[in-house]
């Protein structure tokens, strides 16, 4: 084809990887993502507590400010109950990205029935779920794993005793509890987001699942008297996990406290049903029924 | 195949190798089940497809690659201008982001919607979405073109304008066509070669510009007085002849027998003709021919 001949021309040149166009599903996703100025504005409310918490490390490790406004005693404690304020804040301010930016990038092409022509190009429903999960993983990293451990790394650096290399246990359990949640946030934002024509509804959905089967954990837990129904409780169960990933102290009782295992079966269990409902959905949405 | 327990496509065997070739047949046929085989969307329960000799299971990307598809519903992304769908499409197919973006360009003004490609795709007419879905099938240059009722909902003008498309892309030779319609018409004007489909297997197949060569005078009558003795007069001279009830007489002549002879015959035979239309066979007698004959079982077609 040319413009002013108006023909048609055969395509000779070069083509790309099928790994780079994997990459071009991730760039256009984040394209859609960040189109929004809403995006922009979440992002920037979610590095508000990362810069309050750099303020206190500042806080805790500047001789000056200690000598002067704390009187030499240490009011705030830069340890892993720290790390778990700052992890929890941030991980649950990816949950509202999440709600954002979930929809996006799948409803606008489920509601368009644009998967018969997207699935017609040499790509898979794998490339095309991978590359929609790369691009929101990427998104909530921004506000989960990499300020937590820019802020480790800060804290490292203003220590005046060597302190990284006594606490790595902490950046370890910043980057699993972290990868953790956001893989998790990712597949179900994903597939509620597919299953659901509308925006808002989806972001509703992904609110609700994530707090009406807590407020039935918390009836099974109460009614039953046992710790269990926990699992059902992503805001508890979350807490603990992250306790546990970090060394900090528990919050809860000893007899309420779930072991790691269940946590992480929960969690791949809920992963699994994801990539089901995800499966399930693109699958009779590929081709168009004659 | 089998789809949801129902058998779609049944015992089709046969090679397709011709340039525009034409999928006809009635709602449910398996005209859109076959297009979805030929894409690798269905895996086929019995027996295997092949496009380019690629089998579409084991070399699905490789297939894609070199077919541009155009789905019958809508489908497209509508928050996206028609520019960066098309590019998007075509950086899909695998072409890099330059070259996507400036063969998008050009199959946007191929197809004629050049001066709306920075608008967004949901504002698009009927019209401009069928064409937009017609120009990212093309974008990254294909071999070869599925078309699933390429004309289906378009206004008559905008139908005329994807039937002179196609005409185009048929004439300019370097990509083939399989074009699925129900409309004999867009067929008709648009292919070489017909494939007709009924209830999932072959029901008709021919080289449409070879029946046009190779046509028979058709004549219908009408008539009255003693029909059987004309029909048995004529089948003498080596005509087919076949009579119905109110006097009705379709022929099918020799181009030696012409109208006079008939007339002649019919006052030897004391038969009065009230009306005679001559025609030529048409897209449409060959379709009804198919409809009403009971479909291949298992036959090898080429086409």
């Amino acid at each position: 084809m040319s413009i002013y001949k108006h023909e048609y021309r055969a395509y000779a040149g070069r083509l790309t990887s099928p790994w780079a166009r994997l990459g071009v599903i991730v760039r256009y996703a984040l394209a859609e993502a960040w189109s929004s100025r809403v995006t922009a504005v979440l992002l920037t409310l979610s590095m508000l507590p990362v810069i309050v918490y750099l303020v206190g490390i500042y806080l805790a490790n500047n001789p000056m400010i200690r000598m002067l406004i704390m009187r030499g005693k240490s009011m705030i404690e830069i340890d892993p109950a720290y790390f778990l304020k700052v992890l929890q804040t941030q991980c649950w301010l990816a949950l509202v990205m999440t709600a954002w930016i979930a929809p996006r990038l799948v409803s606008f092409e489920i509601a368009d029935n644009a998967l018969p022509i997207l699935l017609s190009h040499p790509i898979s429903r794998f490339s095309y779920v991978l590359g929609k999960f790369t691009a929101l993983f990427a998104c909530l990293s921004l506000v989960t794993w990499v300020p937590c451990l820019l802020l480790f790394a800060y804290q490292g650096y203003a220590s005046p005793r060597p302190w990284i290399f006594a606490n790595l246990h902490i950046a370890g359990g910043l980057l699993a509890g972290s990868v953790l949640w956001i893989a998790l946030l990712s597949l179900l934002g994903l597939a509620l987001s597919s299953w659901l024509k509308w925006r808002v509804v989806a972001t509703g959905a992904i609110f609700a699942v994530m707090f009406i089967p807590a407020g039935v954990g918390g009836i099974i837990t109460g009614v039953l008297r046992t710790k269990w129904g926990f699992l059902l409780n992503m805001p508890v169960m979350m807490s603990q996990l992250w306790q546990q990933l970090l060394d900090a102290p528990q919050t809860m009782r000893a007899d309420r406290q779930l072991p790691g295992a269940s946590i992480l079966t929960v969690l791949l269990l809920m992963c699994g049903i994801c990539v089901l409902m995800l499966n399930a959905r693109i699958r009779a949405r590929e081709v168009v029924r004659g | 195949m089998r789809l949801g327990g129902r058998t779609v496509l049944n015992g089709l065997t046969g090679e397709l190798r011709g340039k525009a070739i034409g999928l006809l047949g009635p709602n449910g046929a398996g005209k859109s089940t076959l297009i979805n085989t030929l894409l690798g969307f269905h895996v086929p329960s019995q027996g295997s497809a092949r496009v380019f000799g690629l089998d579409t299971q084991r070399d699905r990307a490789r297939i894609r690659q070199g077919v541009g598809y155009m789905p019958e519903n809508d489908s497209f992304i509508g928050n996206m201008t028609g520019v960066r769908f098309v590019r998007y499409m075509a950086e899909l197919a695998g072409l890099p982001a330059g070259e996507a973006l400036e063969r998008a360009h050009e199959a946007l003004f191929y197809v004629g919607l050049g001066e709306v490609r920075y608008r967004k795709v949901n504002t698009y007419s009927l019209g401009m979405k069928q064409l937009i879905k017609l120009a990212q099938a093309l974008a990254h240059g294909p071999r070869l073109l599925i078309l699933d009722e390429p004309t289906n909902g378009l206004d008559p003008l905008a139908r005329q304008r994807m039937i002179q498309t196609l005409q185009a892309i048929r004439k300019e030779g370097s990509i083939q066509l399989l074009i699925s319609s129900h409309l004999l018409r867009d067929i008709d004007q648009t292919c070489d070669e017909v494939l007709i489909l009924k209830d999932g297997r072959i029901a008709a197949l021919c080289d449409i510009e070879q029946e046009r060569r190779s046509q028979r005078n058709f004549i219908e009558l009408e008539a009255a007085g003693p029909t059987e003795a004309f029909c048995e007069t004529l089948r003498s001279l080596g005509c087919e002849c076949a009579s119905f009830a109110g006097g009705r007489i379709k022929l099918v002549v020799p181009d030696r027998i012409g109208s006079r002879d008939l007339y002649v015959v019919a006052s030897q035979t004391g038969m009065q003709i009230r009306r005679m239309q001559r025609r030529r066979d048409s897209l449409e007698d060959i379709f009804m021919r198919a409809m009403e004959a009971e479909p291949a079982r298992g036959e090898l077609v080429h086409l």
